[in-house]
């Protein structure tokens, strides 16, 4: 099979997925025995109130029609209106996006680099202290939740230490810079904006560490074994016996072939920061796409819930489309 | 080498990272939940704290003022009110010294073009001057211009000048620049996209930035017309967890936490650079029975569950003492407030009077609630008092939209709920309370009584305010004895502040009706 039609068939399933996730979203959202428009109105409000709003919105229409109007919809890239902004959920996500984005992508490379050097310490000095502090790390990021060491950062590096800021995007007083992307850190990059860029790297810094620490203690585990593994192959031990430089063994010939299995992770722990989002983003004060979806969660606003998270969906779907296309192109074994 | 260039980076690093900027002393920092914000145009806001903001851009035909502890109208943008002989017909002159924040004179077109418009949006708060007989097919008629400073409403009846005017300080008299908002038309909204997060109002301040979920920033409006505000910015910062807004306040970097609950404030209690500001909210909490159902049909069960339950428990235990322990239905704070608190628990009064209703060994019965951490509270509360008497009560934990939709449908039996009230005059109370033909919490709770219905309703157009003061007591005596609700508590507004900041106090009396930012400084 060919590159192209590998492409082709990957692009179908993932269409079939988005579907899926499409009705899976819709039918829970309307499944749940809460009442949007009752949330929208208030306590006080009187019997016609609510009735007027309901039929204005649509939701007195049956859940069939319903259905087909949001996937008829959701094609075109409308998700509808917000209950709560008034705008379009589009116009939001993309207003928000960038900002969890931007988490994302410092988050990854945070649990990249710390994951991979705690992997590859752990693997060459197995057993030794840096591997059961390694490891200990790891069980700690797996099982602490979010939003508890996010509280717990915050009082040490902001409150006890002052080092780091209490959240948000910018410090109080600064300006964001120029719009381009969305992503503080490249725009203020792109327009030369120091101030802008040392203010919004401190300020991501704690979030992202958070965000990617679950993220960063998997990579780790992942590493550890696979560089294990290959420590043990006969390439190294006759790298090593010509004599080669303990370093030289270690990473370039012993990294390399470890690393295969680390870049499966990281395609599949992308989808876990986007959905860690929604805490972390609650705790650090983060204007972003979870900040946004909880807020809509909190007044059962479904247009921004299930635009929101069909699009995170289809974000993550889109990760692993490429992660897997690069592995067609770097191991034509996968092309099955 | 390498290592020598990388500690280098760090201590860099940690160099530029010495936080604490402080606060300049012209700017307020209010560390705030914003989640609930959705728009902040005059027509369309109806929010607690939004509105707040609306209020400090728009300048409003009346707005409310602290006499004696009591909210009291006052004229803002107008300088004289004329109320026709029938008390039908209020007329308006406004002041002609008054500017916009762009420097545009305020005209009695643009506030007459302001209250259309909000007719003409038909948001949530509409129903507030439906309920006084202006509506979107008459407006035309009962909106007038009178001369060339003069506005006339005529209402549909001759109600009480305090329900009136209590009425008209809600936002949508905040008068719009309607050749601005009209500059910024799209498809005919009368600028209601562009104004969401802009302002063009005549108050002391001007909305200078809204980025959502993230900053409201407000900056002083130089025209003001009762003088340029002290505190020049006020910076709203979205602060979704309640610890951090904590820590935020400790630390100095917020000059308020907006949503702190009494838990965490205990905490701060001991902090010497600050201190903890309370007001008298504008809601209750409350036991509500179904007059429809079972023993509830008795009013001797009915006063038997009032006498059960320990309201200075509910206050003290589960509020933490704030919350004000008041039973009637009229908040403290306005006018007709009853002082009088009849109730407390009394176990063996309670009981002999379930005795004589023929329950002597009591008897089972739903408790529904929402699920909130302090309904819960509240639920195990009064269900372990109701126990001492010999109900059971079991309780049924719901979402809250979800039970609104039972309790609209008179589908509870008892329930813990709590009511938020519009504007501060004690008519809006009693409807809902007293009234069912009103449709709202007395019809919910099946309390088909017509002397209390009537009575509420005389005193919406009784002109003598002292009849119509005696009114409401006699009104609040009798539901006390007959009455479906056992209240349990007014609620409380509180903050903590910072010392810096000052005139906190006067600036926050009235919360949830009315925030004078221009009362703050430091």
């Amino acid at each position: 099979m060919n590159i192209w039609s590998f492409l082709v068939k990957r692009l179908l399933l993932m269409v079939i997925v988005l579907f899926g996730v499409s009705c899976i979203v819709f039918f829970i959202a309307h499944v749940i025995p809460a009442d949007p428009v009752g949330a929208l109105v208030g306590g006080n409000a009187p019997p016609e109130v609510v009735d007027r709003m309901r039929a204005k919105l649509g939701y007195d229409q049956p859940i069939a029609i319903q259905f087909v109007r949001f996937i008829t919809g959701a094609v075109r890239g409308d998700f509808g209106i917000s209950i709560k902004t008034n705008n379009p959920v589009m116009e939001d996500i993309r207003n928000y996006f960038p900002a969890t984005m931007e988490l994302a992508l410092v988050a990854i490379v945070i649990s990249v680099f710390l994951g991979v050097v705690l992997g590859v310490l752990s693997a060459v000095h197995r057993n030794r202290l840096v591997d059961h502090f390694s490891r200990v790390f790891s069980i700690l990021g797996v099982s602490m939740p979010v939003f508890w060491i996010g509280l717990l950062l915050i009082l040490l590096f902001y409150y006890k230490l002052d080092w780091l800021p209490g959240g948000g995007r910018l410090d109080f007083f600064s300006y964001p810079p120029d719009r381009i992307t969305g992503m503080y850190l490249l725009d203020s990059l792109l327009t030369g904006n120091w101030e802008a860029f040392k203010d919004a790297f401190l300020h991501i810094l704690l979030p992202a560490f958070v965000l990617g620490y679950n993220s960063t203690a998997s990579i780790a585990r992942i590493t550890r074994s696979s560089m294990l593994e290959v420590l043990k192959q006969d390439y190294i031990r006759t790298a090593k016996s010509k004599g080669l430089r303990r370093r030289l063994v270690i990473y370039r010939h012993g990294l390399r072939n470890a690393l295969i299995p680390t870049v499966t992770i990281i395609g599949l722990v992308f989808g876990g920061l986007l959905e860690g989002a929604v805490l972390t983003e609650t705790v650090f004060s983060w204007p972003g796409l979870g900040r946004y979806i909880t807020a809509g969660l909190l007044s059962l606003d479904y247009p921004a819930v299930m635009g929101g998270t069909l699009y995170i969906a289809f974000i993550y779907s889109l990760a692993n489309l490429i992660v897997d296309f690069l592995y067609a192109i770097l191991d034509p074994r996968m092309r099955t | 080498m390498k290592r020598t260039a990388l500690v280098l980076v760090f201590v860099l690093l940690l160099s530029f990272a010495a936080f604490s900027a402080k606060i300049p002393s012209d700017t307020v920092v209010i560390a705030a939940n914003t989640g609930i914000f959705i728009t902040l145009d005059p027509g369309g806001v109806y929010e607690v704290l939004p509105g707040k903001v609306v209020d400090a851009c728009y300048a409003k035909l009346v707005d409310l003022k602290v006499e004696n502890e009591t909210l009291v109208p006052r004229l803002v943008l107008a300088e004289k009110l004329d109320i026709s002989e029938d008390g039908m017909t209020y007329t308006f002159t406004l002041k002609d010294d008054v500017k916009f924040s762009n420097g545009d004179p305020v005209t009695v077109d643009d506030m007459i073009w302001t209250v259309k418009r909000f007719l003409k949006m038909g948001k949530s708060a509409v129903w507030l001057l439906e309920s006084i007989g202006i509506n979107l097919e008459n407006m035309d008629q009962t909106i007038q211009k009178v001369g060339e400073r003069g506005v006339s409403f005529t209402f549909d009846k001759p109600y009480a000048q305090n329900i009136v005017l209590g009425i008209l300080t809600n936002q949508f008299t905040g008068v719009i620049n309607a050749k601005v908002a009209l500059e910024h038309e799209e498809d005919g909204d009368m600028g209601e996209a562009w104004l969401a997060d802009h302002s063009a109002g005549a108050g002391p301040y001007v909305l200078r930035q809204w980025e959502r979920n993230n900053l409201i920033l407000l900056e002083a409006n130089p025209y003001y017309f009762e003088g340029e505000p002290a505190i020049k910015r006020i910076m709203i910062r979205d602060v979704p967890e309640a610890s951090n807004q904590r820590l935020l306040v400790e630390k100095g970097d917020a000059d308020v936490g907006w949503n702190i609950p009494a838990q965490l404030l205990e905490e701060m209690e001991g902090n010497p650079d600050l201190h903890i500001v309370t007001v008298p909210g504008h809601g209750n909490e409350y036991v509500a029975m179904n007059c429809s159902y079972g023993p509830l049909q008795d009013p001797k069960v009915r006063l038997a569950i009032k006498w059960a339950i320990d309201y200075e428990g509910v206050v003290d235990q589960i509020m933490g003492g704030y919350a004000l322990l008041v039973q009637g239905f009229i908040n403290k704070g306005y006018f007709g407030y009853v002082p009088e608190n009849p109730f407390q628990q009394n176990i063996a009064k309670a009981k002999q009077l379930l005795a004589e209703a023929g329950y002597p060994n009591g008897f089972e019965i739903e408790l529904m609630t929402s699920t909130t951490d302090e309904r819960k509270a509240e639920a195990q509360k009064v269900q372990a008092d109701l126990a001492l008497v010999g109900i059971k009560a079991n309780i049924v934990i719901q979402q809250a939209s979800q039970m609104y939709a039972k309790y609209r449908q008179q589908g509870h039996q008892l329930i813990i709920a709590g009511w938020g009230n519009d504007y501060p005059d004690p008519d809006n109370l009693a409807q809902a309370h007293a009234n069912y033909r009103a449709n709202q919490l007395a019809w919910r709770n099946a309390w088909y009584d017509d002397w209390a219905a009537d009575i509420t309703e005389a005193a919406q157009i009784e002109p003598d305010p002292e009849v119509r003061k005696q009114m409401y007591r006699d009104l609040t005596f009798y539901w006390y004895d007959n009455g479906p609700f056992a209240l349990m508590y007014q609620t409380i507004e509180k903050w903590p502040v910072r010392n810096e900041l000052k005139g906190f106090e006067e600036a926050a009396f009235g919360y949830g009706m009315v925030f004078d930012f221009t009362k703050l400084y430091k």
